[in-house]
């Protein structure tokens, strides 16, 4: 049945500012940078505050300020009536740029052999060209840890803004050394051995890890004292974690496995440390929060990690960690679909976490989990351009994101999704050709 | 006056038997819903409405209704109504779900490996899904047979679960998982979309022969001194002649257009035009096609570049196919998005704009078209089965939490009521309750792993 | 006159020689041939069927079969006494389940380009046509073990995949007998599949069984119609395994069908209600909330003698957090539903027989105790060993009870048959009696010193048959080890120190690991010491069990 409807139409012009920025068709699109001033809208700060009427002058790829009638001079103005000023999301847990076809073996990038491996880069094995990234950042998600996984100690994590086209361009400051915590959980429901095997497994990994930590330390002192030291890259890059340059991202998740990591850390003095997945975060919180150690969680949209769980744990996960005073940030542990960070954060907020706090989660909280939050994070003078406008609450599905910042580059409101929905709304030729 | 009480007697103990004989009848329950915003799908949205159900039935949508004594009366104020949500692809609650030892099983059932213990069903009714179509899995060209299942929990007799109503549908695959488990895998046709496409052709072709020497039979022996001998029984063409007899609707895992094209075009060969696609990623790109000719399309939200044929996907195919009169709804094909249906329908206002009815019919009215039971449940109205969600937010509201769910006028899930402990059987053996880090959703390809080794195929995280 | 009638004398001795029974007249040097098949036991109480006791009475037997009871018998010349005075007698347990003695057939051999999904009735592991006695071996040694169990008769269940033949009745007496009382009870099914070809899951199992069994019937039609009027009918194919069910078809024999779960229960009552067979359902084990549909469907139940462990029930909760707390309620409630199935199945009024093929012999008078303490009525219980499964096998005119005429299989006890200290003193199966020992056994705890020494092994694996020497040494009590082991990674021999050693006389087991290609492997081993020989299997986890024996070199001294 061919149907032409004039109204859907209009507002499909109305959604994609690409076609009434006057757009020549078949045009490719290019990030633009320069000035710009995002005008009148209601500008969510994050750590100010919500500023209604408010504008927001962009400079230079900087914040270079906020308020009311500031002076637009040869800045390009974007009218933000009725509309919102958010910073960029920021998702503390993906493999973005580092898998292309989830299947396909040639493209994934994020596990190299071996249990010890904390050199491989993350960084330098992303795809900036990677389909999935324009998919991400029209979403407003600006920004993504890829973190490798695998073995003990799987390499070395970097955030990155989905803005660039080499990985030096899309850095943004920050690396860290994940960690996966011998685990007495079962790794899913083909994990047939026994309970005895399991915590076998587990006391041997344990053991195999504090070794292993024993000879980085002693790395670490020797490089200290200036000794000359044959070349082991493994264990350079683990006395940075010994050394505290940079954090230990400890991936745990049964509520035993928890307390023993906290135990772990603190026994071997761990300088900096994150513990990330905690999906049994909500049963020990009181300790998390006492350890002092920050926590990212996620996805929030999962199934409990027991049948005997209450059905939303883990949605209501991180709003009860958060409520034991935990420091959470959220995180969708995805690649193709980071664009649905925002709706994780929703679904906490819905269950106990409140909007507040979800929003900080995917903002502020990461930022600082980072040490990033001098840039990212928040809507402040001086911080990076790295912001986005939408037409309503970015958590509501209902909301359009008009226009995407990141470090002070106009994002095109393009990807393969949108280019497809462009050429098939209606095909041409249709049924007949 | 004894006679009548003997008679009496009589027809009480007849009453009686009926009934047993019915078999399990499940219970049906009654309840009044008073004064919610009631989205019926099909008539609007009705403000400040009753709904009152009755024997499972709704019996009433209006004002200021009064319910009989024995009907539970629901203050609703403030709260959102809206028919049971149904999902057109799950593998919930089942024991097996891939025979995956032939590209043709279309004589397995589903129906009888149905486990009525799975604690996913009760999650499932805490987020509003009340209907389920239980497939079998996507590694063979013709699947077996499915099942469409009404969650009620509870029970241990898996016949419970099954909506007795609904119309028999069946699985097929193309693409992808077929080639591998049978001509990667085991070094069987098909290998490639060619062999999907002749697989499926050879397996209706034969059921046509098949059909034949039963008719011959049949008219044989029934004449005098008949000297016919039965033809060997064969259920899995049987199956296959009542699929081209119009007895059976195909529901085709499927992937890129031109293999949905080939579907289309082999079915409409065979004159089978109760064709549903599922999956149906690249379905945007033949969306006129689908709409002439089949059924309609099952899809998903946004998941895609899992696999290589799901690669040049976009979430805007729920939007793109329902612009172009396509009968979409959206599936969860997963233990985990089932809970959140109404959520995923609710991607379709952002990737494409989508309205509110649009949105809602997605979960609803829709799949319940395309299983073939929309008579009887997919709306709120008077008549159809009292299957019902309350919302605290309306449910296209990322912040929506499901309140109560009703399936047959029975509440099956009671936010404030209900305790956390859901399981229904637990063994006896269990030391410590297992923790599973990655727990495994209930995928296409389970169970298909001893064909497949080498990549994960199931959407992890 | 005197010379004719001499010769006469002579040969009708002769003849009388020829005709008498073995029992005259026939040296057997290893001694074992018992003296007389006559024998009365005297004096004991008599539990002739559950709920019927008779005090001070006596049961003569000859040949097999029960020929007299009573207080005042009279006791043939030829008998042998047992006092029964202070032994209960109860008639022979009937096993309606067991795998004694059988063996598993070999597997099937694929041929050369099969086509997996639609392999060869033998390669999909159905094959109704065996006959479990075909794979019996009737001198093996559990059957001696069972009949000290106190198991007389028992149902075999042949080995195998989805169809793995039909059962038999025999009785555990004296192996110089054939000992079959009946070849064909059933047609055994269980829901188990061949991996990897059609069918492969139940899915396929419950279609293929539909298929198999119509086939069946329409075969059975034609070929009644071919035996009946030759003229212008087709010959029917020859197929043995739908042949197979033609008995099941004209309801002379029951489907005897595994299924331990209830949901395995409902699908097979799903099956009997299409199809229309009769049903045995075999080793339950739960089930008791079915108890009307299995009346309704007119299904025997034969209950699996198998418990779940205690260890979970009875584990320490004093470091447990309140959440483990009630989660552990529950597991204390579902242990004491699964100990309390065969009471309900009494109360329902299913008369359920047992079965043995999931237990250990040690484990069916405890689990039956187990069974009482939690709702099973002692009659009920010696009912389901005795009169039931006589019922269920349709043999109860010459088994079940103890009454005259009846075959003589009897378990005299020392107290009552489900007491706590209750011994078993003698069995008699098939009128062949057999004595065991009741007195009380010292538990010795391993001695180091059996095993000090140079012992030869063989490794069966799938890479081929390996050979080796393990050597114990003993220092100060504790027990050391090393293994030879062919080099995984290349030629010549690796010595391996074996760790984890454990020994208690008669199991042992120990683990010893080897680098392969870079990586650790951990291996496994366990079995049982007997004397010089060792017998047990290594595993590597994942990766499957494997035989491993083993004889100690004789040590020499000089």
């Amino acid at each position: 049945m061919k149907k032409f409807n004039l109204t859907i139409y209009f507002l499909l012009l109305l959604l994609f500012p690409v076609c009434s920025y006057g757009q020549i068709e078949g045009e490719v699109l290019k990030p633009q940078n320069g000035k710009f001033l995002l005008k009148g809208g209601t500008v969510v700060t994050v750590t100010n505050g919500i500023m209604e009427n408010t504008s927001v002058l962009l400079e230079d790829g900087k914040i270079k300020a906020i308020g009311t009638g500031i002076d637009a001079g040869d800045a390009t103005v974007i009218d933000c009536t009725d509309h919102y000023v958010y910073p960029g999301m920021i998702d503390s847990g993906t493999r973005l740029g580092l898998v292309e076809v989830g299947s396909l073996a040639e493209t994934q990038d994020y596990a190299e052999i071996g249990n010890v491996t904390p050199n491989m880069q993350a960084l330098t094995a992303i795809n900036p060209n990677s389909v999935a990234i324009p998919v991400t950042r029209v979403s407003g998600v600006t920004t993504a840890l890829s973190v490798p996984s695998g073995g003990l100690f799987p390499g070395t994590a970097a955030l990155i803004n989905l803005n660039g086209y080499t990985p030096d361009q899309m850095y943004t400051g920050f690396k860290g050394i994940p960690m996966n915590f011998p685990t007495s959980a079962r790794r899913g429901r083909w994990d047939r051995r026994s309970d005895e095997e399991i915590e076998k497994d587990a006391r041997e990994a344990l053991k195999n890890i504090n070794e292993i930590w024993e000879r980085a330390t002693t790395y670490m002192k020797l490089e200290d004292a200036d000794a000359s030291l044959t070349y082991y890259p493994e264990m350079e890059q683990l006395a940075k974690a010994v050394r505290g340059d940079l954090p230990l991202l400890i991936e745990v998740n049964k509520a035993e496995d928890i307390l023993k990591a906290l135990e772990w850390i603190k026994e071997k003095e761990v300088k900096k440390a994150v513990l990330t997945g905690v999906s049994e975060g909500f049963r020990v919180a009181e300790k998390i929060a006492d350890a002092g150690i920050a926590v990212i969680t996620g996805p929030v949209l999962a199934l409990p990690s027991r049948s005997s769980d209450r059905y939303d744990a883990a949605y209501s996960n991180p709003g009860k960690m958060h409520k034991a005073g935990v420091k959470v940030a959220i995180r969708t542990s995805d690649t193709e679909n980071v664009r649905n960070l925002p709706f994780n954060a929703g679904f906490a907020a819905a269950y106990g976490m409140g909007k507040e706090e979800a929003l900080k989660a995917i903002t502020i909280v990461p930022a600082e989990i980072f040490g990033v939050d001098d840039h990212l994070g928040s809507i402040e003078e001086g911080k990076s351009a790295t912001v986005f406008v939408a037409d309503g609450d970015p958590f509501e599905t209902k909301t359009q994101i008009k226009h995407v910042f990141i470090d002070g580059y106009k994002i095109p409101m393009t990807s393969r999704h949108i280019r497809l929905y462009q050429e098939f709304l209606e095909r041409n030729p249709g049924l007949e050709k | 006056m004894k006679k009548m009480r003997k008679l009496t007697y009589i027809i009480c103990s007849l009453c009686l038997i009926a009934t047993q004989h019915l078999g399990a009848q499940t219970p049906k329950g009654n309840v009044l819903i008073k004064n919610a915003t009631v989205l019926t799908v099909t008539q609007g949205t009705l403000e400040n409405t009753d709904v009152w159900v009755q024997d499972g039935i709704i019996k009433k949508v209006g004002q200021d209704l009064s319910a009989s004594k024995d009907a539970e009366t629901i203050d609703a104020t403030g709260k959102f109504l809206m028919p049971g949500i149904i999902d057109a692809h799950s593998h919930l609650a089942l024991d097996v779900v891939n025979e995956a030892t032939a590209p043709i099983t279309a004589e397995v059932a589903i129906a009888d490996v149905i486990n009525p213990f799975d604690v996913g069903i009760y999650r499932a009714l805490a987020g509003g899904t009340t209907i389920a179509h239980g497939l079998h899995g996507s590694a063979n060209a013709i699947g077996g047979q499915s099942i469409t299942m009404k969650y009620r929990y509870g029970t241990r007799n898996p016949s419970d679960l099954i909506m007795k109503e609904a119309p028999r549908t069946i699985k097929f695959a193309l693409g992808e998982n077929p080639t591998r488990v049978h001509g990667q895998g085991k070094n069987i046709q098909p290998r490639t979309r060619m062999g999907v496409e002749a697989i499926i052709r050879n397996g209706f072709n034969e059921a046509l022969q098949y059909e034949k020497k039963w008719e011959a039979y049949n008219q044989a022996k029934g004449q005098k001194n008949s000297k016919a001998v039965p033809p060997a029984y064969n259920l899995r063409l049987q199956t296959l002649a009542d699929i081209l007899n119009g007895e059976i609707i195909i529901h085709c895992h499927s992937y890129r257009a031109d293999e949905i094209y080939m579907l289309i075009n082999v079915c409409r060969d065979f004159g089978v035009d109760k064709l549903v696609f599922t999956h149906v990623n690249e379905g945007f790109k033949v969306a006129p096609e689908l709409a002439k000719y089949t059924m309609g399309a099952s899809v998903f939200s946004d998941w895609w570049a899992y696999k290589f044929e799901v690669y040049y996907s976009t979430a805007y195919n729920a939007a793109i196919l329902t612009e172009n009169g396509v009968i979409t709804s959206i599936n969860s094909d997963s233990d985990e998005l089932i809970r959140h249906l109404y959520h995923e329908a609710a991607k379709t206002q952002r990737y494409g704009g989508l309205s509110d009815e649009q949105a809602l019919a997605l979960i609803t009215i829709n799949p319940a078209k395309q299983l073939g039971i929309d008579e009887y449940v997919g709306s709120i109205e008077e008549g159809k089965q009292g299957d019902l969600v309350i919302f605290d937010h309306h449910p296209l509201s990322v912040y929506a939490v499901p309140q109560m769910t009703f399936v047959d006028g029975i509440k099956q899930f009671d936010i404030n009521e209900d305790k956390d402990d859901q399981r229904l059987k637990v063994s006896p053996t269990e030391r410590v309750e297992p923790v599973y880090l990655q727990v495994e959703e209930e995928s296409c390809m389970h169970g298909v792993e001893l064909f497949t080794e080498g990549t994960v195929l199931h959407h992890s995280y | 006159m005197i010379k004719r009638l001499t010769t006469l004398m002579l040969l009708v001795v002769m003849i009388c020689f020829l005709d008498t029974p073995l029992a005259i007249g026939q040296s057997d040097q290893t001694g074992q041939r018992r003296v007389t098949g006559t024998y009365v036991i005297t004096n004991a109480t008599v539990i002739t069927q559950p709920g019927k006791w008779l005090t001070s009475t006596s049961i003569v037997i000859k040949d097999g079969l029960i020929t007299d009871i009573g207080q005042n018998v009279t006791i043939p010349v030829e008998a042998k006494t047992i006092s029964g005075d202070s032994l209960f007698v109860y008639a022979g347990f009937i096993d309606l389940g067991s795998e004694a003695g059988v063996k598993r057939p070999e597997e099937a051999e694929k041929p050369e380009h099969y086509d997996p999904s639609n392999p060869p009735n033998e390669v999909a592991g159905i094959t109704p046509e065996r006959s479990v006695l075909d794979y019996w071996d009737v001198s093996d040694g559990s059957i001696a073990e069972w009949r000290k169990a106190g198991f007389t008769i028992a149902q075999l269940l042949p080995k195998g995949e989805m169809l793995p033949g039909k059962t038999a009745l025999v009785v555990f007496g004296d192996t110089k007998s054939t000992n079959v009382l009946q070849e064909s009870t059933g047609l055994f099914a269980q829901f188990e599949t061949v991996r990897g070809v059609y069918p492969g899951t139940t899915l396929g199992l419950m279609a293929k069984y539909r298929e198999l069994y119509k086939n069946a019937e329409l075969k059975n039609q034609h070929a009644k119609l071919f035996t009946s009027n030759g003229n212008g009918i087709s010959r029917p194919e020859k197929d043995k395994s739908l042949e197979a069910f033609y008995p099941v078809i004209n309801k002379q024999v029951p489907v005897v069908f595994e299924a331990n779960e209830e949901l395995e229960i409902r699908r097979v009552l799903k099956l009997q209600e299409e199809l229309g067979f009769d049903l045995v359902l075999m080793d339950l084990e739960e089930g008791s909330n079915l108890s009307s549909e299995l009346l309704a469907a007119n299904a025997h139940v034969a209950l699996s003698l198998s418990l779940p462990d205690d260890k979970a029930k009875e584990a320490d909760l004093e470091e447990a957090t309140e959440e483990a707390k009630e989660a552990h309620k529950r597991v204390v409630e579902e242990y004491d539903v699964a100990l309390s199935q065969a009471g309900k199945f009494e109360e329902a009024g299913v008369k359920f027989g047992i079965s043995t093929n999931q237990v250990k012999k040690d484990e069916v008078l405890k689990n039956l105790r187990l069974m009482i303490d939690n709702g099973l009525s002692e009659e009920g219980a010696l009912a389901a060993l005795t009169t039931h499964p006589a019922a269920i096998l349709g043999i109860s005119s010459f088994a079940g009870t103890i009454e005259q005429g009846k075959l003589a299989n009897l378990v005299l006890t020392t107290d009552s048959l489900f007491s706590e200290e209750s011994k078993i003193n003698y069995v008699m199966a098939d009128g062949y009696l057999y004595e065991y020992d009741i007195s009380k056994s010292n538990k010795v705890a391993g001695d180091p010193t059996d095993l000090v020494g140079e012992w030869k092994y063989t490794a069966e694996t799938p890479g081929g048959t390996s050979a080796g020497e393990i050597r114990f040494k003993e220092s100060s009590g504790n027990l050391a080890g090393e293994i030879d082991v062919d080099d995984p990674n290349g030629g010549g021999t690796v010595t391996r120190p074996l760790e984890n050693i454990s020994f208690d006389g008669k199991k042992l087991s120990f683990t010893f690991s080897i680098q392969v290609q870079g990586q650790k492997l951990t291996v496994q081993s366990k079995g049982k010491v007997e004397g010089d020989d060792f017998n047990g299997t290594i595993s590597i986890r994942d990766m499957g069990e494997f035989s491993l024996t083993a004889k100690k070199t004789p040590d020499f001294k000089f």
